[in-house]
Formats: structure tokens, C-alpha cells, sequence
């Protein structure tokens, strides 16, 4: 048991090392510049951010996004059942309305509490 | 597939889910009538239940959930405290600002989750179980959206249940690790060809940690206080009863159906949280001032005496814990229905506003004299008999030292309680306005000391009944 552990550590080690001796052949290696404006920006990743990014978002997108979870678990479940529909029979069709309904129910809960309402 | 065994779980689900469409439904000024409509669908689901129709054993998605005697009679007694609870709640929703129709319905949801609880057999539903019940919990427990006191607790509440299931997760997926199977049969399979080794061990512990939570034994109960305090009163009552109830049936299944081969290696420690939790909660509800702060203590107190039945670790151990819960959430429901009701008067907690309650209402007092008498454990209340119960069973398995200890704080308890009854009987009134109880708390409060005194005097057929549900577990 112990001597598992010892292959374990071997791996670990040689693991630190590898890292280790890239990064340190890189740093070696590498084109002693200073850093310029470009180098430091966002890139590919979307545009620049004016203002300060911790600001508070509105209570109203996580209602959404529960709101899209509905759908969500919705899809997942209906995908598989519909392409096994034919062998699944009618046992699965009923589950599978009463799962649908229980969801239904709970979209109109959430539209009748007024959570689709941006206000 | 044979839905017979989970009939229990679907009507109560679709109660919560009715009494959600009825709570939007209903008018603002109505939605009360959302809370006779839990208590009338659980008292049919009871009924239904108790008369036997609802199956007796079997399984659900191959092995994954059983009903058996002992998840049957815990589900009973969690519709039981589901409904005095509601009847506490009807008086006292009218302090919420808004969410009056849902709030039964959550309530539901949280007794769906100890249902699932009792009944799991597998790993990861016990888990789903135990989440819905936490996550319904810390709404409720936050309810009370004008009270800065109720969302704190609902704020402590839900980091401390993460860190509590993480600690929990993190042992059962060592059980996982180690057996490859998150379903109990195949686990105690795994377990009997031996070897498992200190993981094992390590993950009994983290088990026993996690649960420790949820029944409030010491070191593990530093949360409850706040949180009782916090919380609503008819939540607390639940946390106090089902919350730890549900616990209680999960260390039960666990520790004597799934690890009762690895008794010798966690036996130690149960002793000691017992030891603990006993001292413990007993002595520091001493000091206490609030009543909500002192019953919490007074329930870690219990969680202690409950564990005794752990340490035993016979069918008369278990039965007599299934006794003890059974009076138990009786003897709470009644002390709790008399604070709403003191606090509906007084608006306030504190024991000292209680003072010459016995001349304004002699129904409040006589109620919260009989609930206190009883867990403090003196004849004819039926915390009597099960104290007896408990303790006999542990000097049967040569633990004297550990009855005595568990004597001797109860007699320290005495003192606390006999301190509010004090303060009720002879306190100075603060004022001669006279009391009216709304007639929901009345009948709580009347059912649960009559229940107490009954179960005290004459405990024959419930003492029947918990042990041939404990007849499983003869060792």
C-alpha cells in the first residue's frame, strides 16, 4: 500500500519538475522586453470595460436564468425520450406528461408571481 | 415499476404542489385557508398511512428507496409534527409581509425531504433527501423578512448546512471510493469482505459529523441557538422535531443496518458526543434568558439523552429512541405553541416577560408546565418513561458510569425549567390585560399535553409499537 503511495510521490516529483524546468528554460530564454500597453490589454476576449466591473446586477437576470433552467431540464429529459420513443410505450408517455406538467406549473407559477416582468 | 412503496411521498409532494397553485390562487386576505389545507391533506395522507393501505415494505428503482416498519413509523411521526406545526403556523403567518401562501407549501417540501431521508437506501438519494429538507429549511427559516433577526439565522443557516454537507459528501464519497457502489446493500457487501482500512474510519467520522449537525450534538451545535432563536417559532418547533427526527432515523439506518460490523471502531465516539452533548447543552441552558435560546439548549440536551440509545446499540436501544422522539416532539410542540402564543401577546421571548402568566391565561401556563415537566423528565409526563426507557437500556449494555452522568444533568435540567414555571406561577404581571388564544394554537397546545400526560401514564401500545419496529435491529 505505502510503496503506491511512493510511485505516487515519484510521479508528483517528476511532475514539479517538468513544470518547473519549462518555466524556468522559458523565463532563460525569452526576449527581455519591458512590457507595453498592448501587451497588458484584453484581447480576443471582448471589448475594454469602462467604469468600475463590480456593479449590481439586477435580481431580475437570476430569475431568468432559474426561469431557463425550467427549459433546460425540460430538453434534457425530453431529447433521449423522444428518440426512444417507439420502445419506451405508454408508460413513459404519461411519465412524461406528468414531468411537463409539474414543469408547466412552475413556469406559471413563476409568470403569475411576475417574474417575466421587467420592471 | 411498483409505485406502492413511495405513495406517502407522491400525495405529499402534490399537497405542496396544490397548495402552491392555491396559493396564488387564493385572495391576499385568504391565504391562511392555504394552511387547513395541509393540515386536512395530511391528516387524510396520516390516516391513509396508519391504516396500512399504503404498503407495508418493499422497493423503488431497484433497491434505490425501501419502506420498511422503521422509515414508515418516522414518515408518521414527521406527518405528525408536520401538522401541529402548521397549527402553530396559522396565528402566525399573519406576521409575514408576504409569501403567506407558499410558506405551506415549502413547509411540505421540507417534509418530503425527511421522508426521503428515512427511506433512502442508497447514498446520493439520502443526500437529495437531506438537501431538500436543508434548502426548504433555510427558507422558512428566513421567512420573516421584516425581522433582521430571522434572515441572519437564514444567512447562518445555510453556511453553515453547506459546510456541514460538504463534510458529509466528503465521507460518503470515500464510502463510494472504497466500495464502488453508492447503494447500502452493495456497501455492506463490500464491507463484510473486510480490510477497508483507517479511510474507513475517516469517513465514519466525517459521516458522524455531518448528521452530528443535524441533530444538534455537541461539538457540532453552535448553530442551533442563533437559529432557533431567529428563526419563526413554528420553524423552530420543526427544526426542533423534524429536522432532528430525520437526522436520528438516517444515524439509525446507517450506524445499525449498514455499519454494524464496524461497530467497535465508532462505538468510542458516539459515547463521547453523547457525553458531551448531555453536559454540554444541559449546563448552558442555564443562563439562558430567551425561552427560544433555553429550549434549544434544552434540545441539544436531548439530542444527547437520544444518542444514549446509539451507544447501546441493541433493539432496545432503538426502541427506546423511537419512544423518546415520539414524546419528544409532543412535549415540544406543546412548549412551543405556548411561547407563539406568549409572544403573540407579550411580543417578546424573554422568560422574565412571562411573569404571573398563570392569572392571564391558565391554559398557556398549565400547557408549558406539562412540556417542560416532561423533558425534564419527572411522573406522570411522559418524558418520565422515556428517560427510563433510555437509561435502562444502556445499564442493560454495562454503561452505568454513563447513566449516572445522564441522571445526574437531568437533574441539573430540572432547575431550568422549573426556573420559567417559577417566573410564570409567582413573576411579577406586567399587566392584567387578559389573553385570547387563537383556537389553531388551542388545539395544538391541548393535543400535545393530553398526549403527554396519556403516553406518560399509559405507555403500552406506543411502547408495542417502537419495539417491533426496533425488532429489526436484535442483535
Amino acid at each position: 500500500m505505502l510503496k503506491d503511495f511512493g510511485i505516487i510521490g515519484i510521479f508528483v516529483l517528476g511532475g514539479l519538475f517538468f513544470t518547473g524546468a519549462a518555466l524556468l528554460t522559458n523565463w532563460i530564454i525569452r526576449p527581455k522586453e519591458h512590457h507595453n500597453e498592448n501587451a497588458t490589454s484584453t484581447f480576443e476576449c471582448g471589448l475594454d470595460t469602462r467604469g468600475p466591473t463590480w456593479v449590481q446586477f439586477r435580481i431580475n437576470y437570476f430569475l431568468y436564468a432559474l426561469i431557463f433552467v425550467v427549459f433546460d431540464i425540460e430538453t434534457v429529459f425530453l431529447y433521449p425520450w423522444a428518440v426512444r420513443f417507439n420502445s419506451l410505450g405508454v408508460f413513459a408517455l404519461v411519465e412524461m406528461i406528468i414531468f411537463i406538467a409539474i414543469l408547466a406549473l412552475g413556469l406559471w407559477y413563476a409568470w403569475k408571481k411576475g417574474a417575466l416582468e421587467w420592471k | 415499476m411498483d409505485f406502492s412503496a413511495v405513495t406517502i411521498e407522491i400525495l405529499v409532494a402534490l399537497l405542496g404542489l396544490v397548495l402552491l397553485v392555491t396559493g396564488l390562487l387564493l385572495p391576499p386576505d385568504h391565504k391562511k385557508a392555504n394552511g387547513y389545507i395541509a393540515v386536512v391533506g395530511l391528516l387524510g395522507i396520516l390516516a391513509f398511512s396508519l391504516s396500512g393501505d399504503a404498503g407495508r415494505s418493499g422497493t423503488f428503482l431497484y433497491g434505490l428507496y425501501t419502506l420498511d416498519s422503521l422509515s414508515k413509523y418516522f414518515k408518521e411521526i414527521f406527518m405528525i409534527a408536520a401538522i401541529l406545526v402548521i397549527l402553530m403556523s396559522l396565528s402566525y403567518t399573519k406576521r409575514f409581509r408576504e409569501g403567506k401562501g407558499e410558506y405551506f407549501s415549502i413547509l411540505l417540501f421540507a417534509l418530503l425531504g425527511m421522508m426521503v431521508m428515512v427511506s433512502s437506501n442508497d447514498f446520493i438519494t439520502l443526500y437529495i433527501g437531506l438537501e431538500l429538507m436543508t434548502i426548504s429549511f433555510v427558507i422558512l427559516t428566513a421567512f420573516d423578512r421584516s425581522s433582521l433577526k430571522s434572515s441572519e439565522a437564514g444567512v447562518k443557516y445555510v453556511l453553515l448546512s453547506a459546510m456541514s454537507s460538504a463534510v458529509l459528501l466528503y465521507g460518503l464519497s470515500i464510502f463510494y471510493g472504497l466500495s464502488g457502489t453508492t447503494e447500502y446493500a452493495g456497501f455492506i457487501t463490500c464491507l463484510q469482505s473486510g480490510g477497508l482500512g483507517p479511510a474507513l474510519i475517516l469517513a465514519i467520522v466525517m459521516v458522524l459529523a455531518g448528521f452530528g449537525f443535524k441533530i444538534s450534538a455537541v461539538p457540532f451545535h453552535m448553530w442551533s441557538p442563533d437559529i432557533y432563536e431567529g428563526a419563526p417559532t413554528p420553524i423552530t418547533a420543526f427544526l426542533a422535531t423534524g429536522s432532528k427526527a430525520a437526522g436520528f432515523a438516517v444515524l439509525i439506518r446507517l450506524l445499525l443496518q449498514v455499519l454494524p460490523s464496524q461497530h467497535v471502531n465508532f462505538s468510542g465516539i458516539i459515547i463521547m458526543l453523547a457525553v458531551l452533548t448531555i453536559i454540554v447543552g444541559n449546563l448552558i441552558a442555564i443562563p439562558q434568558k430567551n425561552i427560544k435560546r433555553m429550549l434549544a439548549f434544552s434540545s441539544i440536551a436531548h439530542a444527547g439523552y437520544i444518542l444514549l440509545g446509539l451507544v447501546a446499540f441493541t433493539g432496545m436501544g432503538v426502541g427506546a429512541m423511537l419512544y423518546y422522539i415520539f414524546i419528544y416532539i409532543f412535549a415540544n410542540a406543546g412548549a412551543f405553541a405556548s411561547v407563539t402564543a406568549l409572544s403573540n401577546i407579550t411580543g417578546s421571548d424573554e422568560i422574565e416577560d412571562f411573569g404571573g402568566m398563570w392569572k392571564r391565561s391558565p391554559l398557556v401556563t398549565a400547557v408549558l408546565m406539562i412540556s417542560l415537566l416532561s423533558m425534564a423528565g419527572i411522573p406522570p409526563a411522559a418524558g418520565f418513561v422515556g428517560k427510563f426507557y433510555l437509561f435502562a437500556s444502556i445499564i442493560k449494555e454495562g454503561y452505568v458510569w454513563l447513566a449516572l452522568v445522564a441522571i445526574g444533568m437531568s437533574v441539573v435540567s430540572l432547575y431550568y425549567y422549573v426556573m420559567v414555571i417559577r417566573v410564570m406561577l409567582t413573576g411579577q404581571v406586567k399587566s392584567d390585560e387578559p389573553v385570547t388564544v387563537p383556537a389553531s394554537l388551542k388545539t395544538v397546545m391541548v393535543v400535545s399535553s393530553a398526549a403527554t400526560i396519556f403516553l406518560g401514564v399509559y405507555a403500552g401500545p406506543l411502547t408495542s409499537w417502537t419495539s417491533s419496529v426496533a425488532s429489526m435491529f436484535v442483535k
